[in-house]
């Protein structure tokens, strides 16, 4: 239930999720629920119960119309984020690279190192919410690309820490002077951790796990990032992992970055305290 | 990643990604239920076919959206579908246009439109749980559901209190939850 909400204003707004999840109310109701699902796990999933019984009424086996998709191909844009490209290109075999495809291309996920990490949306980057600040705040709040199965992200990540031209590549933005280097801590002396988090001037970078405790295969690690005063996804690191690279959009100014224990599929919304966290200086 | 064996929770990861052929596969996936939903509630194919692109579009954009925790895909594009389609419907102009085309084309239209928003494996099963509901109800959840209208107005066509109707709307579709689970119908557009 929502903490600003008494008892009976909360009753009132519960009888109200059946026509509000029928989309039955004025705008302005709507709005009002939807404050208060914001806050109110109970109501909210109350809602998708009723969304899913709503779409089992609407359900249709019916085709999809093919000429429709026609107008949405020719709407959306397919281009991929520069920085991903950088890396791709990065950590790619010259000899192989006609062979490798980067997100967006026409058999991207056959690509070990294109699958590995889910990034943020390069210019668009629409993944933000205003952010908590990630040092001082108890829980993190963030918006996150939406997560994978652990057991096919622990191969992907598996796979590409394997690849000795990861290794290549971050001593490679090792030695650029503008690369910046930081030490993620943890908070607690009950959950040690030793991150380091590796990142250059393009937005490129990679996170060395040094000293993390394997996670059950249904957790994934997650890393995130403070940029402009926001806090964004970086991706899911995997249940156990120790080299993992990731890129950032637009130059790349991270204020901060934190690390949390998440179910495997990832949260949109993380609750979660940062298992080690720190603060990039200039 | 094969796209037509990755779960829906895969390919919304995918379309994050900018996977164009992610999207083309939640489309094949979902797209006819989507499309139906919207005829059903528009009663006219260009606004149902421009609801259906809007949906799709949607996702692509703001794939964050939808949470793999509370739900199913298919009942996250239907809930959107249905959300826009009430919007449409409800400003004045589509709301005339609607009036005199449903005065001329009911007939035909019930038809197709029964046709295509039934025609599926569980079809039978969700007409008997809604069937089983008493009227009191189910004719609410009709009338607001597929209507369009809100339970205001579903209250003054029913000639019962707003809070009666608001009351039995919700009680209705948790009853019709219980009695889908009975006839062992999982919610819509499960992982495959």
């Amino acid at each position: 239930m929502s903490e600003n909400l008494s008892v009976p204003e909360h009753r009132e707004i519960q009888e109200l999720l059946g026509v509000y999840a029928l989309d039955a109310v004025d705008p302005e109701t709507a709005a009002m629920v939807q404050r208060h699902l914001a806050e109110c796990v109970k109501c909210s999933i109350e809602v998708s119960q009723h969304h899913e019984v709503a779409g089992l009424l609407a359900n249709s086996g019916g085709e999809s119309p093919a000429g429709l998709w026609d107008g949405i191909a020719s709407q959306i844009d397919g281009s991929v984020p520069p920085s991903w490209e950088r890396l791709a290109a990065r950590l790619e075999p010259a000899a192989g690279r006609s062979d490798r495809t980067v997100p967006g291309g026409d058999d991207a996920d056959t690509g070990t190192v294109a699958n590995v990490v889910p990034i943020t949306r390069g210019r668009r980057n629409r993944w933000v919410l205003r952010g908590v600040s990630l040092v001082a705040a108890a829980a993190i709040v963030v918006a996150l690309v939406l997560g994978t199965q652990v057991h096919h992200l622990n191969n992907q990540v598996s796979a590409l820490q394997a690849n000795p031209l990861l290794s290549a590549a971050e001593q490679s933005a090792l030695q650029q002077p503008s690369t910046k280097q930081v030490e993620l801590t943890s908070k607690t002396s009950s959950t040690p951790g030793k991150v380091t988090v590796v990142l250059t001037s393009s937005g490129t970078g990679f996170v060395e796990i040094d000293q993390l405790r394997a996670l059950p295969s249904d957790k994934t690690y997650q890393l995130w990032g403070v940029i402009g005063g926001r806090t964004i996804s970086l991706g899911l690191l995997g249940s156990d992992p120790t080299v993992v690279p990731f890129s950032v959009a637009g130059d790349g100014s991270v204020q901060a970055f934190a690390i949390t224990a998440e179910h495997a599929g990832g949260v949109v919304q993380s609750q979660n305290q940062p298992v080690v966290a720190g603060e990039v200086t200039a | 990643m094969d796209v037509e064996l990755a779960s829906d929770a895969n390919l919304v990861v995918a379309v994050g990604r900018w996977h164009e052929r992610a999207l083309a596969e939640v489309y094949r996936r979902h797209g006819g239920a989507v499309h139906a939903l919207a005829r059903r509630i528009l009663r006219s194919d260009p606004p149902a076919e421009e609801i259906t692109q809007e949906v799709f579009l949607d996702l692509w954009n703001h794939p964050e959206k939808f949470d793999a925790q509370r739900g199913t895909l298919r009942s996250f594009l239907l809930a959107r579908t249905h959300g826009k389609s009430v919007d449409y419907v409800r400003s004045e102009m589509s709301r005339r246009k609607r009036e005199e085309k449903t005065s001329r084309e009911t007939a035909t239209a019930g038809y197709d439109i029964d046709r295509e928003v039934w025609d599926m494996a569980v079809a039978e099963q969700v007409q008997e749980a809604l069937g089983a509901l008493p009227d009191e109800l189910r004719q609410p959840i009709e009338l607001a559901y597929f209507g369009g209208h809100t339970y205001r107005e579903v209250a003054e066509m029913l000639q019962e209190p707003e809070g009666t109707v608001k009351s039995r709307i919700r009680s209705g579709l948790s009853r019709l939850r219980v009695n889908l689970a009975e006839r062992g119908v999982q919610p819509a557009g499960a992982e495959q």
